[in-house]
């Protein structure tokens, strides 16, 4: 038998498998042996063990998954799963009792909580910190610093439709009173779809208002590139110099040099604000919106994995740990206790 | 089969002419740069990847083949990645190999020329051709499913609906493959073992799968390649889009959530921070490796094996 | 799958042996014929639940919904043209990338090329198939859309049709090769030593004798080469960029999806995997549609290859 021969051939492609899926099969994060920059200066607790099931929006995501890498790191016994679908697809899975955990850009609606009490779900409502919303242009685009909700209603609302250029805008714009001169320049709009949290938070907080006082779908136009994909938001952005979207804060930081981000003012002609964390975290910049998990609490109560993360996702320094790394807001103290007041009261 | 009369005046045109042949020449060019373009491609997509890639290994080196998923990219590897596909290639292997060769076998040795199979053949040849994606749907409804409802963890999202989703994928292009290669198994072998009195088990056995085994093998080998590259069927069929960890028994990696190899290109294709670029590409690299490798090995045994009848 | 010529087979019934022999014998032969059906049962369930999950979808919704400006699903929008369209445009865009080279290669390895060129060429054809799709998705995005596309055509975005249409034209070169070479290989010697002997030269004799000689075989090769580039998903999903909807478009140089990619944005989306309202539900429409568009393309591209093994 040469070494060539088939069956030996598959012999050692056989062990080799197992072997590695022996070994392998331990991979939990290894930490690389020195504490890097992401290990917290906290407490980490030790002997959780079971598994826990995380889904929901993408904007949270990064903060309940630097959690669970945390716990993950003193407990081998602890297992997890932290997905970003969207929050309403979340929402969708968390009310059909598929995950302990739903992380949510937005409060869940009433349609949902119907859904999760249908299906006999009792879930606890914390909210973990703030996020802005940036509106964002190309950084060639030197007509635009500032606009109002009216400008943006006038721009991507409902009644936009087919709106090739900003001046298409005008007319909207100046009905709702508001003076800002919209150049006659391509319009090209990219920003999440109907699946993402932050689709909602956006037309919650920008849209709504004014699309209810006219009568009109609370919704943006449809005709722009939606995705779920923040990449494809800022090459969007980037691809056109007269371009128009949305993202959240952290994501339009993390691209700075490349995208405009645009200062708000919520009253037509009104104080211009800039996003930053600054400006969310002290109430100034008008479009922010908190972020939360939502917990089952049967799970809670049968799955001590489920308990020991949330007490330590709420624990005294970890959210603020996480958010070293990830640029959204913390929340003021009072909010924070009070949360933890939420959970113990469960 | 005539040639067509156009046919013959080319030809006759082609002996009256005087001087070089510059249309050949142009046209031996025009096939060879064809050729070269596919060649540089492929050299092109390779180095593009490696220049991408090879400085997150520099870095980080064998730490990123053991770290597992994390949303932190100065922490995140292929491990998990690696673990499930090398897990699912060994499940599609142990499934879809033995049923596609005892289909082949039926087809070839065993079924008489009759309605019922040139049905299974076409059904099969059709198979063959569906999208992948639309195997994720069978996974989904059927295989995922079953898992949930016989109450298995993680609502039945676990690698063994993966691989029978999979196993349903490659079972058409094992089963034409293997086909082809017992034809191509002369019939004076087969003669031979009847006339010394075998049983058409024993003829099939003895003889006609031996001689059929190395175009088995390349077959098997490069479907399951193919396998190892997909990922569309997959997302359907619950592989994990984001980060987990489980303690590492073999119930939960048989059980519990699982990604393989390609859905950790996906996934970190999509993130916004640029240090998950070039992290992409080194998964990339990883990937190739292994799904060459397979290529490889294929070509490798045919060329080996290769018998002139 | 049954080979026409005469198949060899155990002998008369007096000679068959003890009944032992013979029941075991027909045992082992049931036992193949439960493999085989295996893969009918496959087709079945693919075909069984897709359907049904499918036609809920068109109950439930208002017909009307099928007719929209775009296909924006979690909008109760289903412009189904919309994706159509779009995968007509990256197949079209692949076709006529892989069409030509793939032939082109095809006819130099039939033809032209000695043995020692044909072994280090067939490899790298078949090492370019063996390319999982993603990568080539990730290669479309950061390669050739900045370097080829954007250069070409200043105005397109970054994430657009046309970088992803060429990568899946650069899939699917190796199927529409190595199918054509089989066709083009399977011509008789003697139809090309007649031309040769007729002192024909070598582009003479390959394009005006084998090409024609294997036409059904080369038209197969496309047929099931467009079949895979309908079918391609990843890459598609990762550089063409619009997952949350789309509006009806034929210009190839902004983002778009196609039916596989609408699917995949569903996939990952995955909204409500276990439910029944109409934007997940429209996913199997979809996969529906392409399941019966590939069938039929198949069926097509059999004929002809049947036609090839039938001429000789």
């Amino acid at each position: 038998m040469t070494l060539a021969h088939p069956r030996r051939i598959a012999a050692i492609i056989l062990g080799a498998t197992f072997a590695v899926a022996a070994c392998g099969g331990s991979a939990t994060p290894e930490p690389s042996g020195v504490p890097g920059p992401g290990v917290p200066d906290i407490e980490i607790p030790t002997g959780v063990s079971g598994s826990l099931s995380v889904s929901g929006s993408s904007t949270v995501e990064p903060i309940s998954a630097a959690v669970a890498e945390f716990l993950a790191e003193s407990n081998p016994d602890f297992s997890y799963a932290v997905e970003g679908p969207g929050t309403g697809d979340g929402f969708a899975r968390f009310c059909a009792g598929e995950t302990d955990i739903s992380d949510a850009s937005r409060a869940i609606r009433a349609a949902e909580a119907q859904i999760c009490a249908d299906n006999g779900i009792e879930f606890a409502e914390l909210r973990i910190a703030y996020d802005g919303l940036s509106v964002l242009t190309s950084v060639d685009n030197d007509a635009i610093a500032c606009l109002s909700f009216a400008d943006i209603y006038a721009l991507v609302g409902p009644e936009s439709q087919g709106f090739g250029s900003w001046a298409d805008a005008a007319t909207i714009a100046s009905e709702l009173g508001s003076q800002t001169t919209l150049p006659d320049a391509d319009l090209t709009i990219t920003g999440p779809g109907e699946e993402s949290g932050t689709f909602d938070s956006f037309v919650e907080l920008v849209i709504a208002p004014i699309a209810e006082e006219r009568g009109q779908d609370e919704t943006t136009r449809p005709d722009y590139t939606s995705s779920a994909n923040d990449n494809v938001i800022v090459e969007g952005i980037t691809g056109s110099p007269t371009s128009f979207g949305w993202v959240g804060l952290a994501f339009a930081e993390e691209n700075a040099d490349v995208v405009k981000e645009i200062a708000i003012s919520a009253e037509p002609n009104g104080e211009c604000v800039e996003p930053s964390a600054g400006t969310v975290s002290d109430g100034s910049y008008p479009i922010s919106r908190p972020l939360f998990i939502y917990v089952n609490t049967a799970k809670a109560a049968e799955n001590p994995a489920v308990a020991a993360y949330v007490d330590f996702y709420l624990a005294e320094g970890t959210i603020a740990a996480v958010l070293e790394r990830v640029p959204y807001v913390n929340l003021p103290a009072e909010e924070l206790e009070a949360t933890r007041t939420a959970w113990e009261a469960r | 089969m005539t040639i067509p009369s156009v046919t013959s005046v080319a030809v006759q045109r082609s002996l009256a002419r005087q001087g070089r042949d510059w249309p050949g020449l142009v046209f031996a060019l025009l096939l060879l740069g064809a050729m070269l373009l596919t060649l540089v491609i492929l050299v092109i997509l390779i180095v593009d990847q490696l220049t991408r890639g090879l400085p997150v290994f520099q870095e980080r080196g064998v730490d990123f083949l053991t770290s597992g998923l994390s949303s932190d990219p100065a922490k995140a590897g292929v491990a998990q990645g690696i673990v499930g596909s090398l897990v699912i290639g060994l499940l599609v292997a142990i499934l879809c190999f033995p049923l596609g060769i005892l289909t082949a076998v039926y087809l070839e040795e065993y079924a008489g020329d009759n309605w019922i199979t040139r049905f299974i053949s076409i059904n099969i040849r059709n198979l063959a051709g569906v999208p992948s994606i639309v195997y994720g749907l069978l996974g989904l409804t059927v295989f995922v499913a079953l898992f949930g409802i016989l109450g298995f963890p993680n609502n039945g999202r676990n690698i063994l609906a993966g691989a029978l989703t999979l196993t349903a994928l490659i079972l058409p292009i094992v089963i034409i493959t293997s086909a082809e290669a017992l034809r191509s198994v002369p019939l004076s072998l087969r003669e031979g073992g009847y006339g010394a009195g075998a049983t058409r088990w024993q003829v099939v056995r003895q003889l006609v799968l031996p001689a059929a085994r190395p175009g088995i093998l390349t077959g098997t080998i490069l479907a399951l390649a193919r396998a190892l590259g997909e990922t569309a069927p997959l997302l359907l069929a619950g592989a994990v889009l984001g980060t987990f960890s489980t303690s590492g028994s073999v119930q939960d990696v048989l059980t519990g959530p699982y990604t393989v190899l390609p859905m950790t290109v996906y996934d970190w294709s999509r993130r916004p921070q640029d240090e998950f670029r070039e992290l992409t590409s080194a998964a990339i690299i990883v990937l190739l490796v292994l799904t060459l490798f397979f290529n490889a090995l294929a070509i490798f045994l045919r060329n080996r094996y290769q018998k002139q009848w | 799958m049954a080979t026409q010529a005469p198949t060899a087979g155990p002998p008369e019934r007096h000679l068959a042996g003890s009944r032992s022999r013979r029941s075991r014998e027909t045992a082992i032969g049931r036992f193949f014929l439960a493999a085989a059906l295996v893969s009918i049962a496959i087709t079945a369930f693919i075909v069984l639940t897709v359907a049904e999950q499918a036609v809920e979808f068109l109950l439930a919704i208002d017909p009307g919904q099928l007719v929209a400006d775009g296909w924006f699903p979690r909008r109760g929008m289903f412009d189904i043209a919309t994706l159509v369209i779009g995968t007509l445009v990256v197949t079209v865009i692949a076709m006529v990338i892989a069409g030509p080279i793939g032939l082109l290669s095809a006819i130099y390895l039939a033809e032209y090329a000695s043995p020692r060129v044909r072994g280090v060429v067939k490899p790298v054809l078949e090492v370019l198939a063996g390319i999982p799709s993603v990568v080539l998705g990730f290669f479309a995005l950061t390669f050739i859309n900045p370097t080829i596309i954007q250069a070409l055509v200043p105005g397109a975005k970054g994430f657009n049709f046309a970088a992803a249409a060429v990568a899946v034209g650069v899939l699917t070169i190796p199927l529409i090769a190595s199918v054509s070479e089989d066709a083009m290989r399977a011509v008789p010697a003697p139809l090309r030593e007649a031309s040769y002997g007729l002192g024909a030269r070598r582009v003479t004799t390959a394009t005006r004798v084998v090409v024609p000689a294997a036409i059904s075989g080369i038209v197969a090769a496309m047929v099931l080469g467009i079949s895979r580039a309908i079918g391609e998903t990843m890459v598609v999903a990762i550089a063409a960029g619009a997952s949350g909807g789309s509006l009806r478009s034929l210009d190839p140089f902004e983002p778009g999806q196609t039916m596989t990619a609408a699917m995949a944005s569903l996939a990952t989306g995955s909204d409500q995997v276990v439910g029944d309202n109409a934007a997940f539900q429209s996913l199997f429409f979809v996969g529906l549609l392409l399941f019966a568009m590939t069938l039929l393309l198949n069926v097509i591209g059999d004929t002809f290859v049947r036609r090839v093994r039938q001429s000789y």
